[in-house]
C-alpha cells in the first residue's frame, strides 16, 4: 500500500548518508533525497569512506547499496553494529539490495539493516521506508551471531500501512481521528448504567 | 552463549518527520521525481555503453562469469534508481542465470548472449509496447530456469 500523499513529512534537519559505489547511481539518490526536503547529504563511493564519516557526523539515516567492491553494504552494517561509536551504532538503515546471488541470502538476513529496498523502486517507495523507518519501534537486538532490529513484527504489527502476511496481524498505530472528540458528558453517558426495556 | 540483549532505541528521525513544517508525501514524491529526471539521459546512455561492454565479453568469451555477473548487477544498480522495471527484469533473470552457471561451474555464452541482446532490444525500447516487452523477459526466465539454482 502506498504512502498517503496527503502525510506530512519534516526531513528538513535530517542528516542523511548515501553510499554507492557507482556515481550515477549515488548522484540519483541525493536528488531524491534532495527531492524529499533532506537539506544536509553526506555521499561515500565506499564502505571505508563512509566509516569515517560514521565516525565524526551525527547522523539520522544510512542509505547504503548492498553490492559493492572490498566493503559490501551487509559487512558495513555488521560494522556500525557492532564497532561504530556507540552514538552510531543504531542509526536506521535502508539497503538497496539488487540481485541476491545465492552465497549473499545469509549474510543479508543477519547484516541488521532496518528495512531492505529492493530494485528497481520509485522515489515513492523509497520515501515509504524512510517513513516506516522513522515509526519504526522494534527493539534493537544485541547477540553474539546478530545485532539488529528484532526481526520479528508479530509483537509490532506490520508497519504502517501494510496488511500484515498472517490473518491476525494488526497494526498497533492508531489512525489520525476522523470524527470531533467526544465531550465530557458523552464519555459519563456511556459509562453509566442505564435501564433498558427488552 | 550470552543471552541476548534487548535494546530500547529512540529514532531522532521519528522526531524530525513530525515536526511542523516539511511537505506532503505527495509533493514530496513529485520534487524527488522531477529531480531524478534531469539525470535520465545520462542514467541511459551510460546502460547503453554498460550493454555494449557485455555484447563485447559475448563476442570474445574470454571474461570470467564473476566479471559478466559484476557487470550484470552494475546494470541492475543504475536501471533500479531509475525504476526501468523490464530492464532490470532482464538483468535479474541474468544475474540469475550467470550465478547458476558459476555454482554448477558450467559457463554457457549462448545463453547469456540471448540476455544481452534482449536487454539491448529493450533498452533501445525503453518503456514501448509493455506487454510485447514483458514476454521478451519471460522468455529469458525459461532460459534460466532450465539450469537448476
Amino acid at each position: 500500500m502506498a504512502l498517503d500523499p496527503k502525510i506530512r513529512i519534516n526531513l528538513d534537519r535530517s542528516r542523511v548518508l548515501l553510499i554507492d559505489d557507482n556515481p550515477q547511481a549515488l548522484e540519483a539518490l541525493n536528488s531524491m533525497f534532495r527531492g524529499f526536503g533532506v537539506r544536509k547529504q553526506f555521499k561515500c563511493s565506499s564502505g571505508a569512506e563512509a566509516m569515517q564519516v560514521v565516525k565524526s557526523q551525527e547522523l539520522d539515516l544510512i542509505v547504503i547499496d548492498s553490492s559493492m567492491p572490498d566493503m559490501d553494504g551487509y559487512d558495513f552494517v555488521r560494522w556500525l553494529r557492532r564497532e561504530a561509536p556507540d552514538i552510531s551504532k543504531f542509526t536506521p538503515v535502508i539497503m538497496l539490495a539488487g540481485h541476491a546471488a545465492r552465497s549473499m541470502v545469509e549474510k543479508s538476513r543477519d547484516s541488521g539493516a532496518n528495512f531492505v529496498v529492493s530494485k528497481p523502486f520509485t522515489p515513492e517507495v523509497l520515501l515509504q521506508r524512510v517513513f516506516w523507518v522513522a515509526k519504526d519501534e522494534r527493539q534493537m537486538v544485541v547477540a553474539e551471531g546478530y545485532v539488529g532490529p528484532d526481526r520479528r513484527f508479530k509483537n509490532m504489527g506490520p508497519p504502517l500501512g501494510m496488511k500484515g502476511r498472517r490473518k491476525d496481524d494488526l497494526s498497533t498505530h492508531v489512525g489520525a481521528a476522523t470524527a470531533p472528540n467526544m465531550d465530557q458528558s458523552d464519555i459519563d453517558m456511556l459509562m453509566k448504567p442505564a435501564k433498558v426495556q427488552l | 552463549m550470552s543471552e541476548a540483549e534487548f535494546v530500547k532505541v529512540k529514532y531522532r528521525l521519528a522526531e524530525q518527520v513530525a515536526q511542523p513544517g516539511g511537505m506532503t508525501a505527495g509533493l514530496a514524491n513529485e520534487r524527488a521525481q522531477r529531480e531524478l529526471a534531469a539525470h535520465a539521459g545520462d542514467a541511459m546512455k551510460s546502460l547503453g555503453n554498460m550493454i555494449g561492454r557485455l555484447e563485447v565479453m559475448c563476442r570474445e568469451k574470454t571474461a570470467t562469469l564473476d566479471v559478466v555477473y559484476v557487470e550484470g548487477s552494475t546494470i541492475l544498480d543504475i536501471a533500479g534508481v531509475f525504476d526501468k522495471r523490464v530492464l532490470c527484469d532482464a538483468c535479474y533473470s541474468l544475474c540469475e542465470l550467470v550465478d547458476r552457471q558459476r555454482t554448477h561451474n558450467r559457463p554457457d555464452w549462448a545463453s547469456i548472449g540471448v540476455h544481452v541482446s534482449a536487454m539491448r532490444l529493450l533498452w533501445s525500447k525503453d518503456g514501448e509496447d509493455p506487454a510485447s516487452m514483458k514476454s521478451v523477459v519471460d522468455g529469458l526466465w525459461a532460459i534460466t530456469d532450465r539450469l537448476n539454482p
